[in-house]
């Protein structure tokens, strides 16, 4: 049903299609017993578990969203950004800002403290009820690095994450691990684990987004659906007429979805296939629109809205576990930045708060977890009134299985300084751009783990995850030396 | 094609090289035989004048000699090109499916009689017709208007269909969206249209002119931020980067060393080598500080008078930083003045090697084929590196080069299952209006914007979602048998199970002559169509020559003849039901595989 690229991680693919194949009750060599003892085989499955990813497309700005608020942290910031009064672009750390400053269960070391940006006032509410979490400085990797190690000249021992800071690259590495022109994400993998439990495997990995690599697995698919639902094709669905004539219609329906010999014309007309097959189940499932308030009418309210529609209609679907992607976009703040990130942010965070607020309203506040990428974060320096590409960023878990009201990671410098002599230098690669300290294979296991998948299954999908379960240490010319941990779980879910 | 079995004679064997392939069914030119088509074509030049960009400025002819194509007689490129006339209507359609993106009666005709080459040069030396700024500017309802209207205008109903073609295809390099701009601009719909003129002075100027026109333009200034771009402070302020990061990446070098055929480099691990890196991009920046809209003294502001959207953004060297900035190689010294910096800048990257192979292939992919043969970008390179006349950049003959070539010419490319490219949605709809005659009554050409996928086309011409075009040239559809054979399908970006739909209900509710677009205002006339509607094998046979270039199979034609028997149809029967059946005979055409996927 799928075609596996010969030269690629074809070891790693036949492991994670044979798990797929052997939870599907297809009868199971030996060699793959590996998957089959996997929590995810193991589970009847008569709860339902879903993902959520929230790609916010262009390069959400780590040090506005997630802002430092203890005063020495807030000076560093307000310098290098300088104050919004003085035409900068640092927030002014005033009433709006304490009212999202973030009190969490455990203070992290150093007595550094955050705030969400003001206008995050629905989810600094979920971070107090316990079901947000602040993952601090996750990006890619694929071994821990400090800056010395990111400038060390041998490549085979520390690799740097390719095509850092290009867009389309890291947004494609985020989702897959690879660059533009990958195949495989790792939302896309996960579901090859469990669509074995779902009645329609289709209905695995749902974007209500554009295509998005992050779905596709070696046997899962991304299926696709607009914020209104499955498109019926009138031309081609069900019985009746086009253009007053029966036989135009039927005609319509088989040259759209015949298999063709040509390669470009048999995928599109198997997509047209899939859309008309699945469509009818599809519309029968989600009911009607929620009440009107209960999502935002934003782009990602209306987007969310259709995944809680798609969940509600679980049963109508056969669904027990699912993979969502959901997206915005405009984040690529090069200019603007004050004006423009916080209406951002607010519909990022009203529209998180209204579709938790909706899990739990079902009954499934614990079984359903969302949580946010972005192709990078940016830089701590200023261009004038916006910041350019970064790296390691700031992001958001949401969900009632969610260890909440904590900051995980680590809490990077606010420093944009290059001299190695002085505090400050390590930590980031120039203009503040930070070298992650939680690597997105350690983000996504830590879900992995929650959604039921065991640790050889999380190694096969997350393929750096072997690099990480260290630690290392880095020197400070003008400092100590920090010693940073890299957990597998990095710990912001509860136990499965 | 990512294989090199098909293929003509290697560039600099021509006239002794027998080609690999079997005997075309096309004649083989003899190099006498193209110098007179070539010289033909020149005629064609002197007839045609060179005519000047309108509004927006960048670059006719000029000086680089981004003429007639006269040059390309030179190359041995040129001497290789095995298909020099339309031996069929079929091969008249392609060509021109190609070139235009449509096909009329008369254009099939001119090509027939003209030849590929004379034909494209004089649609090259045609004086330009009425550019995007000017319609605008000069629409006394403008007020009601936008940029949507223009382009549409300029795709639907501009005379010079090729070059306007052509022009957006290089919007997808160029990115500059309009989602954005009217947002951000005073006086956006302006600013667009002049972005858009300056593409289509692009098209037959030198790439050289284009970059700088585009680098200055004011639509790109705000689009990736070189407008109000400050030098460095010393409070840690650092220049934009937007402007040069993408630059590199998206308009010129591309993130991987490429070889002339476009084959990435490799170091000795295998690895691929990378064109540049952050360095650069923050080096490369400083280049860019100090740009703002050219708004001249009486103006008063740039939200009063709209002179600025048609200029090339001004210089304020008091915001320029005047740094030494080192990239690629190339330096600019501590204090040099913007203008000189600005020129070794774009100098260094026209002159990058990985110019023609990264431009060429992606035109060939919007004009041609998802996967051409590296033989075949590397043929579209050695024209952009000189055109025969030892001009670099020409981008007349690089056009000519990707339409030209015998892998977008033979025949071997309509039986092969992995030649062509999947049509672009807005291109479906500019040919569906050129080839059935559309017209926009009051002349405000509203169709809007198409770009929402589940009930309209899912892509909208100059409104790309980022910078990043509507699809990425790498693009890999995931899990398809593209996937597991190493090729592209960078269109397939925009197929999902929302689009497939959302694009065939557009098109039923469209193409009546009673629905069309903005309250029946801009419809289709289908005048010849009408005339066959009585013979629905001569209306299948008439769709699939003009639409398909005759590739749709006899199986597919046959089961369209079939199904249009129903309900039958007499002179006596009503025009509705008349109609109709021309409706029904374009929809399946236009819903079929085999027209999707134009080769």
């Amino acid at each position: 049903m799928h075609y596996i690229d010969p030269k690629g991680q074809s070891r790693r693919a036949f492991l994670r299609r044979s798990g797929a194949l052997a939870m599907a009750g297809t009868a199971m060599p030996f060699a793959l017993s590996l998957s089959a003892m996997s929590e995810a085989a193991a589970q009847s499955a008569t709860d339902y578990k879903a993902l959520v990813c929230v790609f916010l497309y262009g390069g959400c700005d780590y040090s506005n969203t997630v802002i430092p608020y203890d005063d020495a942290s807030y000076n560093q910031y307000s310098t290098i950004r300088v104050p919004q009064a003085s035409g900068g672009i640092a927030i002014p750390k005033d009433a709006l800002l304490a009212a999202t400053a973030l009190s969490p269960t455990t203070a992290l070391p150093g007595g550094r403290q955050f705030a969400l940006h003001p206008q995050m006032t629905a989810l600094k509410g979920l971070f107090d009820a316990g079901t947000a979490a602040v993952q601090l400085n996750v990006g890619p990797l694929v071994v821990p690095l400090s800056r010395a190690l990111y400038n060390n000249s041998n490549k085979r021992l520390y690799p740097v994450p390719p095509k850092l800071f290009s867009h389309n690259d890291q947004q494609s590495t985020w989702q897959s691990s690879s660059p533009e022109g990958s195949t495989i994400g790792w939302g896309g993998n996960i579901g090859d684990l469990v669509l074995g439990q779902n009645s329609n495997s289709l209905f695995t990995c749902i974007s209500v987004s554009g295509n998005a690599v992050f779905l596709s697995g070696d046997s899962a698919l991304q299926y696709q659906v607009s914020t209104g639902g499955a498109v019926k094709i009138n031309s081609v669905s069900g019985t009746g007429s086009v253009f007053g004539s029966s036989t135009v219609k039927a005609a319509m329906a088989q040259l759209a979805q015949q298999a063709r010999s040509h390669s470009l014309e048999n995928e599109y007309n198997k997509v047209t296939k899939r859309a008309v097959d699945a469509e009818g189940q599809v519309t029968g499932a989600i009911g009607s629109a929620y009440a009107a308030g209960t999502f935002p009418t934003t782009g990602l309210g209306r987007q969310l809205e259709m995944v809680a529609r798609l969940i509600r209609g679980r049963n109508a679907l056969g669904s027990k576990r699912q993979v969502f992607f959901v997206s915005m976009g405009g984040f690529d703040l090069h200019d603007n930045l004050i004006a423009n990130q916080g209406p951002l942010l607010k519909q990022l965070s009203d529209a998180l708060s209204s579709f938790q607020t909706t899990m739990a309203a079902e009954g499934l506040g614990d079984k359903v977890t969302a949580f946010t990428a972005s192709d990078f974060g940016r830089t701590l320096a200023s261009n004038g009134d916006g910041t350019d590409h970064g790296w390691g960023n700031h992001h958001f878990v949401v969900g009632g299985a969610v260890n909440g009201k904590q900051l995980y990671g680590y809490a990077p410098p606010v420093s944009i300084n290059n001299d190695s002599r002085q505090a400050g230098y390590e930590g980031h690669v120039g203009q503040g751009r930070l070298i992650p300290t939680t690597s997105v294979d350690q983000y996504g296991a830590t879900m992995g783990k929650w959604f039921g998948l065991n640790d050889a299954q999380l190694a096969e999908i997350l393929p750096n995850l072997r690099n990480f379960g260290t630690s290392l240490t880095v020197n400070e010319t003008a400092g100590g030396s920090v010693i940073y941990d890299y957990p597998k779980d990095v710990g912001f879910m509860k136990p499965a | 094609m990512f294989e090199e079995e098909v293929v003509a004679a290697p560039p600099g064997a021509a006239g002794e090289t027998v080609p690999a392939t079997a005997a075309p069914s096309a004649s083989v030119a003899s190099p006498a035989a193209l110098g007179a088509a070539l010289a033909a074509s020149a005629l064609l030049a002197a007839c045609g004048g060179g005519g000047g960009g309108d509004g927006s400025g960048g670059g006719s002819a000029g000086p680089s000699g981004a003429g007639s194509l006269a040059p390309l007689a030179n190359t041995s490129t040129a001497a290789g090109y095995m298909y020099t006339s339309a031996k069929s209507d079929a091969e008249a359609a392609r060509f021109l499916n190609q070139a235009q993106g449509y096909a009329t009666d008369g254009d099939i005709a001119a090509v027939r009689s003209l030849g590929y080459l004379p034909w494209l040069a004089g649609q090259f030396d045609a004086a330009p017709t009425q550019g995007g700024w000017d319609w605008f500017n000069g629409r006394p309802d403008r007020a009601n208007l936008g940029f949507d209207n223009m382009i549409w205008a300029q795709l639907m109903a501009s005379p010079d269909a090729a070059r306007k073609r052509m022009a957006l295809a290089l919007s997808e390099i160029f990115v500059v969206s309009g989602n954005d701009i009217q947002n951000m601009a005073s006086f956006p719909h302006h600013v667009m249209a002049g972005y858009w003129d300056t593409l289509v002075a692009g098209v037959t100027g030198n790439f050289r002119n284009l970059l700088e026109a585009v680098s200055l333009n004011p639509g790109m200034g705000y689009y990736l931020n070189t407008k109000g771009n400050q030098k460095e402070n010393n409070q840690g302020r650092q220049p934009d980067e937007n402007y040069a990061r993408e630059v590199m990446q998206l308009m010129t070098i591309g993130l991987v060393q490429l070889d002339s055929k476009g084959q990435p480099r490799t170091a000795a691990d295998g690895s691929k080598l990378d064109s540049y890196t952050q360095d650069d991009v923050t080096n490369l920046a400083r280049v860019f500080t100090g740009y703002d809209l050219n708004v001249a003294a009486g103006e008063e502001n740039a939200s009063v008078s709209t002179n600025w959207t048609a200029r090339p953004m001004a210089l304020f060297p008091a915001r320029h930083s005047t740094l030494a900035a080192n990239f690629l190689g190339a330096s600019v010294p501590a204090g040099t003045d913007g203008k000189a910096a600005l020129k070794t800048a774009l100098d260094t990257l026209h002159a990058h090697p990985n110019v023609g192979p990264f431009i060429g292939k992606q035109l060939i992919q919007r004009l041609v084929t998802s996967n051409p043969s590296p033989d075949y970008v590397g043929r579209v390179t050695s024209v952009f590196e000189n055109n025969g006349a030892g001009v670099r950049g020409d981008m007349r003959s690089v056009f000519a080069a990707v339409l030209l070539d015998n892998e977008a010419r033979s025949p071997a490319g309509l039986s092969d299952a992995n030649f062509g490219r999947l049509r672009e949605p807005m291109l479906r709809l500019v040919q569906w209006g050129r080839t059935f005659g559309i017209s926009s009554a009051v002349g405000s050409w509203g169709i809007g914007n198409t770009s929402d996928s589940a009930s309209s086309l899912g892509q909208s011409p100059l409104r790309s979602p980022s910078v990043f075009n509507f699809f990425r040239p790498g693009y890999v559809p995931p899990s398809t048998a593209m996937a597991g054979s190493g090729m592209v399908a960078p269109e397939f970006q925009l197929v999902n199970e929302t689009s497939v739909g959302g694009y065939l209900n557009f098109m039923q509710g469209r193409l009546p002559v009673t629905a069309g677009f903005n309250s029946k205002d801009v419809i289709a006339s289908y005048a010849s169509e009408k005339n066959l509607v009585l013979d629905a094998s001569a209306l299948v046979d008439r769709l699939n020559l003009l639409l398909c270039a005759g590739q749709l199979s006899k199986a597919s034609t046959d089961l369209m003849k079939s199904a249009l028997a129903t309900p039958a149809l007499t002179a006596a029967s009503s025009d509705t039901n008349k109609m109709n059946r021309v409706y029904a005979a374009v929809l399946m055409v236009m819903g079929c595989p085999e027209y999707l996927v134009q080769k």
